[in-house]
């Protein structure tokens, strides 16, 4: 039976100053290697769940358990290590540093962890190398790597992104709406060539959006406002 | 933490337009404060050594820092004169080892004439007793010879045997010449650092001399003295500007000063140099004080203005930071970031400051020695002025800090998601 | 963000506190010989008086003159006065002094000062004495070279020298007689 990689019970977040909590779930389990479709209307909870499965917030009550580490118990600056070390991010807009070429915005995944680095050199020479060959995964390379990220198409900033998230093989990857900004005809290609890289990795992913056409590429639905008791209870009867 | 570096520079070279400015704005407000503290060592160094083993100076009656100014800066002109008699009378004192008499008020070609005797030469001392010494050729001993400074020299470009002709009445212009009276330069003195190299020394009696056929400052119609008939007249001085005086035993010099002071048939002043001097910087103190404070005030808002600029464009880095916090950055790399840029701006801007003062004492170097006396050192940086530059990167460096707490604190509450 | 505006307000305060301030004498003040507290057991502490001969007192022709009842410009009082300056200027040193290692305050006059550096001062018992005051006695001058050149930064610095006094022979011309120090110590005079 496959170990849970994400494992949440009892958890409670309430924002500082707020009274009722804006995310109250009993239980939540993801196993690995699954493809998680995450959805729900505004105000359900879905930033706030990624803060905390990032380990940028803290709940306080319950517990989250990721890979077998409890993040309640780490302090702050080993949840940003356990972040940079485990979970690669993918956004709906801005992704990219616009100050660096578009080769720097997927090392940066490797230089702010030491794992990823040395999972990456375990495929490449170098941390430029590894990166270069994952954009050509995603269909990017030649004289598209010299450009300046803010001269790239949505959809190429996007593939950018996804070649961070997966350098160094991170065992799970969030993605926030990362197809909301894209054209509709673009989007299917673009999550052919992201699963097509989980699943060569094995990387469990979660991927948060409104749109229900994608739903049927998921191995699993969660309806975020289902699971959030909280969400319920804020709801005129 | 080794790559944070390398992100501050991207960062900061991406906004290198508006950093830019206050780089500017930084390197002209060092300068500033540089160059006032510069500006007043080598003022007080200049005038410091412009004169040394002369007990007193002596003149008509005027304030001692006035004296000074004239007699021994050429600065400025001595409303009145002191009589020969004056002189005489008081270089018979017993005391008085040594007097040497200045005659000022001529100039040739912006550069003061100083008419004197060929004592001068070898009483006078400049800096720590250093005397004078010649570059080429030696002192005059008839009444139409000249002994130029080094200043002179180099930028007239007259060597020992060339012909000179002087102008009455110090200044550049071109009035009355004395084109009939030419004069030849006997010798050029090596540098001193002092007026002493803006000046051309003739005989006294070459001053009356040049004057016979003059009267209240123009010649006389009619009159023309030729040169080789000049001696025939009686060229001895009936006054001069100002006297130099030695004497034999310095703790007698109060003694001295209050003999003169007190001449009945003529108002002069007796001064001590060093004391003058004293006073002069006294006053000027003030003004220095007022303005090194002026000057680090600039200094303290060029840096405001790095700091407002950085903070200003941290509302829309906000999604950038939270990209680098969802790779793994710690708010406190965020921190050190922030910090780093602000820092590196002001310590480029600090050593910009300092080449750009060392880039304007070379170009007005030779105007404020030909033009106020002020000999400026042409160096990158002054020991005095290394504590200034620290402090100003030091507060630089404080100030840095607060565009980095804020970035730390926005970036602990926007997380991954900013609430833009 | 009101944190910018703070930074000029300091760093001018900053500079200004810097020049502080010392303390002011009038013309005519003369320096308490107070026991000094770290005085090095070498030098004796000699006050002014000291180097005056006991039996120098040049006012004491005048015992008999009413000063009281004169007028400034009545002839007898000028003559009077120069007479007693006369007198000043030839006073008589100590010779008894010659050689022995003193310690005496007193304030600066420079006749040598380079780049704020003083390498050849007299040293006088009252402030003020070059500028609107008659000139001290010449056993009331003491010319001094010292072995370090002293940093001084404002007029008439208040001083501390210690080192052997010289009384330099009186020659046949007026007025050589006088003291003579080289300094091996020059240090500032507290309060």
């Amino acid at each position: 039976m496959n170990r849970a990689v994400i494992d949440i019970r009892d958890l409670r977040f309430a924002w500082p100053g707020q009274d009722a909590p804006c995310l109250d779930i009993e239980s939540l389990q993801v196993e690995a290697g699954e493809r998680v479709f995450i959805h729900g209307p505004s105000g359900s909870g879905k930033s706030t769940l990624l803060g905390l499965l990032g380990g940028v917030l803290a709940a306080q009550r319950g517990s989250i358990d990721v890979l077998g580490t409890r993040l309640e118990k780490l302090r702050p600056a080993q949840r940003d290590r356990f972040r940079a070390d485990h979970i690669g991010f993918l956004f709906q807009l801005f992704n990219l540093i616009p100050y660096l070429s578009v080769v720097d915005n997927v090392v940066l995944a490797g230089q702010f962890s030491a794992r990823r680095r040395a999972q990456a050199l375990a495929s490449s020479a170098t941390l430029r190398d590894e990166a270069i060959r994952l954009l050509a995964d995603l269909d990017l390379g030649g004289a598209l790597l010299e450009r300046r990220v803010t001269d790239l198409s949505v959809g190429q900033q996007q593939r950018v992104a996804a070649a961070r998230a997966v350098l160094g093989r991170p065992e799970i990857i969030v993605a926030d709406e990362p197809t909301s900004a894209l054209d509709a005809d673009r989007q299917s290609a673009f999550l052919d060539l992201l699963l097509h890289e989980c699943d060569a990795a094995g990387t469990t992913l979660l991927f948060v959006s409104h749109d229900h056409r994608l739903a049927a590429h998921f191995t699993r639905e969660i309806a975020l406002h289902g699971v959030n008791c909280s969400w319920r209870e804020r709801q005129p009867a | 933490m080794t790559h944070l570096p390398g992100l501050a520079l991207r960062s900061a070279w991406n906004r290198r337009h508006t950093l830019g400015l206050t780089l500017i704005a930084i390197a002209l407000s060092v300068a500033l404060l540089l160059g006032v503290d510069r500006v007043r060592q080598d003022a007080r160094a200049s005038f410091g050594q412009s004169v040394s083993g002369t007990d007193l100076v002596v003149g008509a009656r005027t304030s001692p820092v006035q004296l000074m100014l004239y007699a021994v800066f050429r600065i400025g002109e001595a409303t009145a004169n002191m009589s020969w008699a004056g002189y005489e009378k008081i270089s018979a004192h017993p005391l008085v080892a040594w007097a040497v008499p200045l005659a000022l008020g001529d100039s040739h070609r912006g550069y003061s004439v100083v008419g004197t005797t060929r004592d001068y030469f070898d009483r006078f001392s400049y800096g720590a007793g250093k005397k004078l010494a010649y570059a080429q050729g030696e002192a005059f001993s008839t009444v139409f010879e000249a002994v130029i400074g080094a200043d002179v020299a180099q930028r007239l470009g007259y060597r020992a045997g060339d012909r000179i002709v002087l102008n009455h009445g110090a200044g550049d212009v071109d009035l009355a010449e004395h084109s009939d009276k030419p004069f030849i330069v006997t010798g050029v003195l090596s540098r001193t650092g002092t007026p002493v190299d803006r000046s051309v020394h003739v005989p006294l009696e070459a001053i009356e001399a040049i004057h016979l056929d003059w009267q209240g400052g123009a010649p006389i119609p009619g009159v023309a003295i030729a040169p080789e008939h000049v001696t025939k007249f009686d060229l001895r001085p009936k006054a001069i500007t100002a006297m130099l005086v030695g004497l034999k035993n310095r703790a007698g010099v109060f003694r001295v000063q209050r003999h003169v002071n007190e001449l009945k048939d003529e108002a002069l002043v007796a001064v001590l140099p060093a004391v003058a001097l004293d006073q002069l910087w006294q006053v000027v103190g003030v003004a220095e004080r007022v303005l090194l404070a002026v000057s680090a005030m600039v200094v303290a808002v060029g840096l405001a203005g790095l700091v407002a600029v950085v903070l200003a464009g941290l509302n829309e880095r906000r999604r950038e930071l939270a990209i680098l916090r969802s790779v793994g950055a710690r708010p406190r790399d965020i921190f050190f970031l922030l910090t780093l840029e602000a820092m590196g701006v002001t310590v480029v801007g600090a050593l910009l400051g300092v080449m750009l003062l060392a880039a304007l004492t070379a170009l007005f170097a030779p105007l404020a020695a030909s033009q106020y006396g002020l000999v400026l050192e042409p160096r990158l940086i002054a020991r005095s002025e290394l504590a200034l530059l620290a402090a100003a990167v030091g507060v630089g460096i404080l100030a840095s800090l607060i565009p980095g707490y804020r970035a730390y604190r926005l970036s602990l509450a926007d997380g991954l998601t900013p609430r833009l | 963000m009101r944190c910018p505006t703070i930074l000029p307000i300091l760093l001018a305060a900053a500079t200004v506190a810097g020049a502080a301030d010392k303390p002011d004498y009038k013309v005519g003040d003369r320096l308490p010989q107070k026991p000094a507290a770290a005085a090095p057991a070498a030098y004796k502490e000699t006050p002014w008086d000291a180097l005056v001969p006991a039996n120098w007192n040049p006012a004491k022709e005048f015992a008999a003159v009413n000063f009281g009842s004169l007028d400034d410009s009545d002839p007898r009082a000028i003559a009077a006065l120069e007479k007693l300056r006369e007198a000043w200027d030839n006073a008589p040193v100590v010779p008894a002094l010659n050689g022995t290692r003193v310690r005496v305050a007193g304030f600066m006059v420079p006749l040598e000062s380079h780049e704020g550096l003083v390498r050849e001062f007299l040293l006088v018992p009252y402030f003020g004495a070059c500028i609107h005051t008659p000139p001290p006695p010449a056993n009331q001058i003491i010319h001094v070279l010292p072995a370090r050149p002293y940093k001084s930064d404002r007029e008439m610095d208040a001083v501390w020298i210690s080192g052997v006094l010289e009384t330099t022979r009186a020659g046949t011309d007026m007025g050589n007689a006088g003291y003579r120090m080289k300094a091996e110590l020059v240090t500032p005079y507290k309060r």
